[in-house]
């Protein structure tokens, strides 16, 4: 029997933390953006991360992708440690883990036309094409995303947002990667464009074997498309749903759900419970980043940070109350 | 009578006609929810009855807005701007845009009742943080001192919400006033506004494209499409029973419970500017139902038989053939 396949990423102890300084001369300050995080993402499965602003769910995604290095812990893919790597070492790793980000507008040089858009990756990475192979690649990548030939030699401000992000998709495609970190990719879409691209992103995925991680701030949305979630909340991972209609536990899971509401009126959330406000990440309370809005929070979720602990059904949480 | 009513609005900016033939109405102390994409003409609505178009150009070309009586495009400029504020409240999206970073924001409130109703210092200062607690803004004297930099967005528009309460409105318009907010905070704001239609008896026009948030909060429902009415009809039965293909395929865009993977289809094409509208139904384009003679002529809003109203000739065809 085959040994069972490596997860393809092992997040393990991961941190980051920014300094700013306030004016020119004042002290400098400290942001934790993420904190000790670790995270199995299997492959050919959508692993989600939900959280609302700065809850570091944008920071873990450049980090995985290594736009950002981090300040504490380890990533490795596919048996290869990132932190490891030399740059042509880095290099080469690229070609397999790629982003697709939510504002395709601004990941595209406005004076590229189309088809330059899509070869700029080949040549970031040192790719030389011949007018022919160029051609059929920009060609072959715009049959990809489902957007007509007859685009390639149109400029970024004439298409719509939804054939931008299509492009944005088309170039993350390029080298025919194995890993797919998508950061918001519709959240500055409408709707009917938003289910266009996630229809489209299903169908990549099982075309061409994909690993996605998938970050959104929307949790009915990620219910849909993934098959695990990872929930986060000020830089933290508080819960892991092994499936995506797995029953809440940590509380602040409850509330997200409570407050995403459903497309039907005969379903209306009572949210009358809800209060609070997201803390600061520049000083996090010492313990439970959430007990200052948590209706279950004691002494105890004041004093001490609760550990994520994990169930025999893949079910992690971090609550000293969970509920159940 | 519905407090407001809107009828055969049609606008005009500098030749380009962006709403053609608008009509609904909104009751005291209902939620009126006004639905579409970008470029639907949800906002253009709203400034039309805010009275507001000149400022970018544009005028009512054709049709009505009475408010509790009044013609509003009858209406010279300071009777508009006495109504404005006063009678008819307005919350933006973002904001910073009805907010003076400069001013406190307790000054900012007070504003409004020391204008529309005649307040001294100390009595608009008094309603204002008597306002906010109502909001549920915590440390209300306190925050009252602060400048809006020094608040959360959540916290923000509440500041605007109270702003828009302060001078006792009949009317408020909310252009999608939780849009640019996180989910628990979002999911605040709309239990607030839906409170304080339930308490106050104000009529809120809420101007969303999100599905989730109009099944939540919304009494009755007017979908727009390319600047036209598709369909209207009450919140349940619009769920429930949607009769317009673009209605149909809008709520089949939002994720839900129970919805397999792969099912999520999305609707071809994107909505079209104002200056490349199709000819006949705007929608015809992008329709599973197209008729031949939906490119050729518009199909008029048809009350059906049992409520709302559709814009559809494949429906008048079902309505008619059985």
């Amino acid at each position: 029997m085959a040994e069972p396949m490596r997860d393809l990423v092992q997040i393990r102890g991961l941190g980051k933390t920014f300094e700013s300084r306030k004016g020119l001369l004042g002290e400098s300050r400290r942001l934790k953006a993420v904190t000790a995080v670790d995270l199995d993402i299997p492959r050919g499965k959508v692993t989600g991360v939900v959280g609302e602003s700065g809850c570091g769910k944008s920071t873990l995604a450049r980090l995985v992708v290594r736009l950002l290095r981090p300040s504490e812990g380890s990533i490795t893919f596919d048996g290869a440690d990132l932190q490891q790597q030399s740059n042509a070492g880095m290099r080469r790793l690229r070609r397999r883990i790629q982003m697709v980000f939510q504002d395709p507008y601004s990941a595209i040089d406005p004076r590229y036309t189309i088809a330059d858009a899509l070869l700029e990756p080949f040549q970031v990475q040192g790719v030389r094409l011949s007018l022919a192979e160029a051609r059929a690649k920009v060609d072959e990548l715009l049959d990809m995303v489902r957007l007509g030939r007859e685009l390639a030699s149109s400029y970024p401000h004439q298409l719509s947002g939804g054939q931008r992000q299509r492009i944005g998709i088309a170039r993350a495609l390029a080298f025919r990667p194995d890993f797919l970190v998508l950061d918001e990719p519709t959240a500055s879409l409408d709707v009917s464009i938003q289910a266009q691209i996630v229809a489209l992103l299903e169908q990549l995925k099982t075309e061409l074997g994909l690993t996605y991680l998938f970050i959104s701030h929307d949790l009915g949305l990620v219910r849909y498309f993934c098959d695990r979630i990872v929930v986060m909340y000020l830089g933290r991972v508080v819960e892991i749903l092994p499936e995506p209609r797995a029953k809440p536990r940590h509380p602040y899971t409850r509330t997200l759900l409570d407050s995403t509401f459903a497309p039907d009126p005969t379903q209306r959330r009572d949210i009358s419970r809800l209060t609070g406000e997201i803390a600061s990440a520049y000083d996090l309370p010492a313990g439970c980043a959430f007990a200052a809005r948590c209706a279950f929070a004691d002494e105890t979720c004041r004093a001490k940070v609760p550990e994520l602990m994990t169930d025999a059904f893949g079910h992690a949480t971090a609550c000293f109350h969970p509920l159940n | 009578m519905a407090l407001l009513e809107v009828s055969d609005l049609s606008i005009d900016i500098a030749g380009i006609k962006p709403l053609d033939g608008i009509g609904f109405s909104v009751d005291e102390g209902r939620i009126l929810g006004l639905v579409g994409e970008s470029g639907s003409g949800k906002s253009l609505t709203a400034l039309s009855i805010m009275g507001l178009l000149p400022l970018i150009g544009g005028r009512v070309e054709r049709g009505s807005i009475r408010f509790d009586g009044i013609e509003l495009t009858a209406q010279p400029e300071p009777a508009l701007r006495r109504l404005r504020g006063r009678r008819i409240a307005f919350i933006s999206q973002n904001p910073m845009t009805s907010l003076d970073p400069v001013m406190r924001v307790g000054a900012q409130i007070d504003q409004v009742s020391r204008l529309h109703l005649g307040l001294d210092a100390k009595a608009a200062a008094a309603r204002s943080i008597a306002l906010m607690e109502r909001l549920r803004i915590p440390a209300a004297a306190t925050v009252y001192h602060h400048y809006p930099h020094e608040l959360s967005g959540g916290m923000k528009q509440r500041i605007v919400i109270t702003m828009a309460l302060s001078a006792d409105p009949d009317l408020i318009i909310a252009d999608e006033p939780t849009t640019a907010l996180d989910v628990t905070i979002q999911a605040q704001i709309v239990q607030l506004l839906m409170e304080l239609v339930r308490d106050r008896g104000v009529a809120l026009i809420l101007i969303t494209h999100d599905m989730g948030v109009v099944a939540q909060a919304c009494d009755h429902v007017v979908v727009l499409y390319a600047g036209r009415v598709a369909e209207s009809n009450g919140v349940k039965e619009i769920f429930a029973a949607p009769r317009h293909p673009y209605t149909k395929a809008l709520i089949r865009c939002i994720p839900r419970d129970g919805m397999t993977p792969g099912s999520l289809a999305g609707i071809p094409g994107s909505v079209p500017s104002v200056a490349k509208y199709p000819s006949g139904c705007r929608f015809h384009p992008r329709c599973p139902d197209v008729l031949k003679i939906c490119p050729e002529a518009v199909p008029p809003l048809e009350p059906q038989p049992f409520g709302g109203a559709v814009a559809c000739h494949a429906v008048a065809a079902r309505v008619t053939h059985g």
